[in-house]
């Protein structure tokens, strides 16, 4: 990976937080369609009631709990994105890492949908805490997920998980890829320029057919 | 008359169901299906007089699924909805030959509107 300019890297660091930016905003954009069609439908039957339409009261309760689901949806990725938002003002904080990840899996699982393909996370119970620019670290971890969607096949599923042993966490992002070594050297060097601060680390073994990045972060 | 017979097409599942109850609570046939699999199949088994078409879903996007559409039913108009915040996948649409678009959240009248609007066009243009 070349070392970047420093007004590249913040080119770079606002079309990711820009990508991001419209992710969530199609996300709510859904959400908010949806609880308008579920209002709309609820004021449909009570005009048809009005016309003499019996009011299916369990109906009526279906559509309330409907709504309050997709406000709790739209509130958690609101959240989400509230703390992604704050991460690009700390370069160096304490943070607990498996928050982070569930959050950025969240993220790119929209990403992935659109290539047809899914993520799965496996992610520990508790929290761990390390220290370091949060918002980087997102950039450099959905950049792995965005570099191994390029060859996943469509319909593949792709994992993304944290593991800690010792000092040591690592991510790993991993999925069946379809990928020829010239390949893929190429476009690590489109990686973020993050994925070097945190130890980015590549696995190229792709002989049967099982791509790794991987990022140790040392435990605070 | 008969009822216009509407297919609606949208990952989200929630929206699409929804959709077709109020468009069905207001005398349209209405059905909703939540992938391009199940579209292409729908309008190869029946016959639709228009096809509402989310342009942003996973897999074949809505701009593809119409391309495959009109191959098959180059006269059913179809309207799509975007919940893009630009409109230009919607206006690409346009050009590519779709009927009418909408941006979401949908207003249930504008979309009726645009139904009766296309399906009006569809039979303007019957010799």
């Amino acid at each position: 990976m070349s070392e970047l300019s420093p007004q590249r890297r913040h080119e770079l660091k606002l079309a990711f937080f820009g990508r991001i930016g419209a992710h969530v905003s199609h996300e709510m954009r859904n959400v908010l369609s949806i609880v308008g069609e579920y209002a709309g439908l609820l004021a449909d039957l009570v005009a048809a009631a009005g016309n003499g339409r019996p009011l299916d009261c369990e109906k009526l309760a279906q559509l309330s709990g409907n709504i309050a689901a997709q406000v709790r949806k739209g509130t958690e990725t609101m959240g989400r994105f509230s703390r992604f938002a704050h991460a690009a003002d700390q370069r160096n904080a304490s943070f607990d890492l498996t928050s982070l990840v569930a959050d950025v899996a969240v993220l790119a699982q929209r990403h992935l949908a659109r290539a047809g393909c899914t993520l799965e996370a496996r992610l520990p119970d508790g929290a761990i805490p390390v220290t370091g620019d949060p918002f980087g670290l997102q950039h450099a971890v959905f950049s792995a997920v965005e570099l191994l969607v390029e060859f996943l096949k469509k319909g593949e599923s792709a994992t993304i998980k944290l593991d800690a042993e010792g000092s040591t966490a690592v991510i790993t992002i991993q999925g069946r890829a379809t990928v020829t070594t010239s390949e893929l050297s190429a476009r690590i060097s489109r990686l973020s320029p993050e994925s070097k601060q945190w130890k980015g680390r590549v696995d190229t073994s792709c002989t049967e057919g099982l791509l790794s990045l991987a990022f140790e972060i040392p435990i605070q | 008359m008969k009822p216009l017979r509407i297919l609606i097409v949208d990952d989200e599942e929630d929206l699409a169901f929804t959709m077709a109850e109020r468009l069905t609570l207001r005398g349209y046939r209405a059905e909703a299906v939540t992938c391009a699999t199940d579209a292409l199949q729908r309008v190869g088994e029946d016959e639709f007089d228009v096809v509402v078409l989310d342009v942003k879903m996973p897999g074949i996007d809505g701009l593809h699924l119409m391309a495959e559409i009109k191959q098959q039913h180059p006269d059913l108009p179809v309207i799509l909805l975007t919940g893009h915040g630009s409109t230009a996948d919607a206006e690409r649409g346009m050009r590519e030959g779709a009927a009418e678009y909408l941006m979401k959240p949908i207003d249930i009248e504008k979309l009726i509107e645009k139904i009766e609007n296309s399906t009006a066009l569809k039979k303007d243009e019957k010799p």
